[in-house]
């Protein structure tokens, strides 16, 4: 078997892995509410893609829609619901779980409970020395490397971003401060599921749309968040970059069941030893 | 409301809760078809698993999404005692699902629960999701135990020689254990150790201030509450005749905390309230015929949806659940133990 196809299996799918991880990290940092619903946005983002596919539009059209629908589907949620969670964990995982059941119930209604696949809006692959790569993983990964930067640009180097990570810090101070932070709340939580929706809508293609997809991807999200650290940036994508890449890389290795397990079982022990997360500098 | 006369406590309403779904529930054979007698039972069983979530979160305020975990493998082990070795004496087979139970949440309250430091309820919430999802995985992809199929067409349990049917006797097998369970969940949670816990609830660190080992208490309650997770599940396996990595997994372990939200969190009768009411709701929203051809349509395969609503309702207008209609919250945290008035050694169970 060849390396090269294979590495770049590993990484894109890791990149995909760190956006869903970065929209769930940035809403769990920085509201305290894990959010249950979020593998449904990934859905959401896919089913974006799929029916600008079935109403005869191109793709690349619809994964550039994907994002603000579904921000938009996260902003009237968080009008609506998850605003009422603030401050409140446990009643916002179970609030968000009921969101998840109706959106994924929804999705699954219209889909009639099958597959569907969509095509890459870029087929074919680069022939790099004797191996091929495919192209639409390589623009996967350009794609996930150009949002990062992106993202990581806006919230150190804008007021926007020094808006946010006040709001973050402290909720009272920055309100002192006269910022919105209900505003600033509101559009963390839309972008947040705006990345989920680019995952989604950048995954279609290459796994098949169902209305279970998102599922597989929430618990894995949660424990990379934790693995980071919470409320750090680099922490959710170095949690999410081990966590993509140990669990896409192993089965390789040793049975898919066993690697999901060992992935599972030694994430928790990790956060059960060092609960602040692994890039965290303070200690106790 | 005024202060000092409001204070004597009013009518009690939970008894009579109680003794009004008794008497429902006591005649249902007679009274029911077949069909009905079965759906009864599968409430009795799955209101164990409710009752065990209710006492691990709604009194010691552990978040666990992982109770299904507990009934699951206890039904499998059972299950496979049955298939494989042939063992189907019940006088063998619910205790061995106690045990598995048992063990179980003890192994998972020394990951999730034990350790110097608290642990943050995210934490505890998402160790045991994870487990859930892990063991669900663990038995989708293992074909000893039947992998995506499970394990189908178990034997019929038997006391002695009796097989115990499907029906009537199973349900007052299942009845007369969710009976015995809450009378001993009851008097525990209302006994001195009862009040520990509400302690760790409501302030966790000041109970640990005032000399108690809070983690052991944890431990100890997360332990019983996973026997009767455990009880659950092997009823549960014989009463389907079937287990499958759905029992498992992360969709039982929260429908069962969305039970206990929706019927009242902490009051016991509350989640059996819950499990009844939303059975009867899922059974019933895909039957809906009188709202147009389109409704019945969509609710055929969409009434999750509906349900989903419904549960985000509750949790968002009504934290005390149905059971915070009718009971005031005096009565909900209710009175512990008579160490202070009667002094009798022996007296705290």
């Amino acid at each position: 078997m060849d390396v090269v196809p294979f590495v770049f299996d590993i990484a894109a799918y890791s990149a995909i892995f760190v956006l869903v991880v970065l929209g769930l990290g940035v809403i769990a940092s920085m509201m305290g509410i894990f959010n249950f619903a979020h593998g449904e946005f990934v859905l959401l983002g896919a089913y974006t893609v799929y029916s600008f596919q079935e109403h005869g539009m191109p793709t690349w059209a619809g994964m550039i829609a994907a994002p603000f629908v579904v921000a938009f589907i996260g902003l009237i949620l968080e009008r609506l619901a998850i605003r009422r969670f603030y401050s409140a964990p446990i009643v916002a995982m179970l609030g968000t779980y009921a969101i998840a059941l109706s959106l994924r119930e929804t999705v699954r209604a219209l889909l009639g409970g099958r597959f569907y696949s969509v095509n890459a809006p870029l087929v074919g692959s680069f022939v790099i020395g004797d191996a091929s790569v495919s192209q639409w993983r390589t623009a996967v990964i350009i794609i996930t490397a150009l949002v990062m930067v992106g993202c990581w640009l806006l919230l150190t180097r804008t007021t926007l971003g020094l808006q946010v990570r006040a709001s973050l810090e402290n909720p009272a101070l920055a309100r002192a401060s006269g910022i919105s932070v209900n505003r600033v709340y509101a559009g963390t939580f839309a972008f947040g599921s705006a990345l989920a929706g680019l995952a989604g809508a950048l995954m279609v293609p290459m796994y098949s749309i169902s209305a279970d997809m998102g599922v597989p991807f929430l618990i894995k999200s949660f424990l990379a968040v934790m693995l980071g650290g919470m409320g750090s940036f680099e922490g959710s994508i170095a949690g999410a970059a081990l966590v993509g890449a140990t669990s896409a890389a192993l089965p390789w290795a040793i049975k898919p069941v066993v690697a999901d397990l060992l992935v599972f079982v030694l994430a928790i022990i990790i956060v059960k030893f060092r609960p602040e997360g692994l890039l965290s500098k303070t200690r106790r | 409301m005024s202060q000092a006369p409001a204070s004597r406590p009013g009518r009690r309403i939970i008894p009579i809760v109680e003794v009004a779904l008794l008497l429902i529930a006591l005649p249902m054979p007679w009274m029911l078809e077949e069909f009905w007698v079965l759906f009864a039972t599968k409430i009795c069983i799955l209101a164990l698993l409710a009752i065990s979530f209710d006492l691990v979160w709604g009194y010691a305020g552990i978040m666990s999404f992982g109770q299904a975990l507990f009934s699951g493998v206890a039904g499998y082990v059972t299950a496979l005692l049955a298939t494989k070795s042939e063992v189907t004496s019940i006088f063998v087979l619910m205790p061995t699902a106690a045990i598995v139970g048992l063990i179980l949440a003890f192994i998972v309250a020394v990951i999730v629960i034990f350790g110097r430091r608290i642990p943050s309820v995210v934490f505890v919430a998402m160790g045991t999701l994870t487990g859930s999802y892990v063991i669900e995985r663990l038995a989708r992809g293992w074909s000893w135990v039947g992998g995506q199929n499970g394990i189908s067409s178990l034997p019929r349990l038997t006391a002695g020689s009796f097989e115990i049917e499907e029906g009537t006797v199973f349900f007052y097998l299942a009845l007369g254990t969710l009976i015995v369970t809450y009378i001993l969940v009851r008097l525990l949670v209302r006994s001195q150790f009862g009040l520990v816990l509400a302690g760790i609830r409501q302030q966790e660190g000041r109970i640990a201030f005032f000399g108690y080992n809070v983690q052991s208490y944890k431990g100890v309650v997360f332990s019983l509450a996973g026997i009767i997770a455990g009880v659950s599940g092997g009823l549960y396996a014989f009463h389907e005749g079937f287990v499958g990595p759905g029992q498992l997994g992360p969709v039982l372990s929260t429908q069962v905390v969305l039970y206990v939200l929706f019927g009242g969190v902490g009051t016991l009768v509350g989640a059996i309230l819950g499990v009844a009411i939303i059975e009867l709701i899922s059974y019933a929203l895909p039957q809906i015929d009188w709202l147009g051809a389109d409704v019945t349509a969509f609710l055929e395969t969409g009434w999750p949806v509906v349900l989903g609503l419904l549960l985000l309702g509750t949790v968002m207008f009504r934290p005390t659940g149905l059971i915070g209609l009718v009971v005031t919250d005096r009565e909900r945290i209710g009175t512990f133990g008579r160490a202070k008035v009667a002094r009798q050694p022996g007296s705290t169970p």
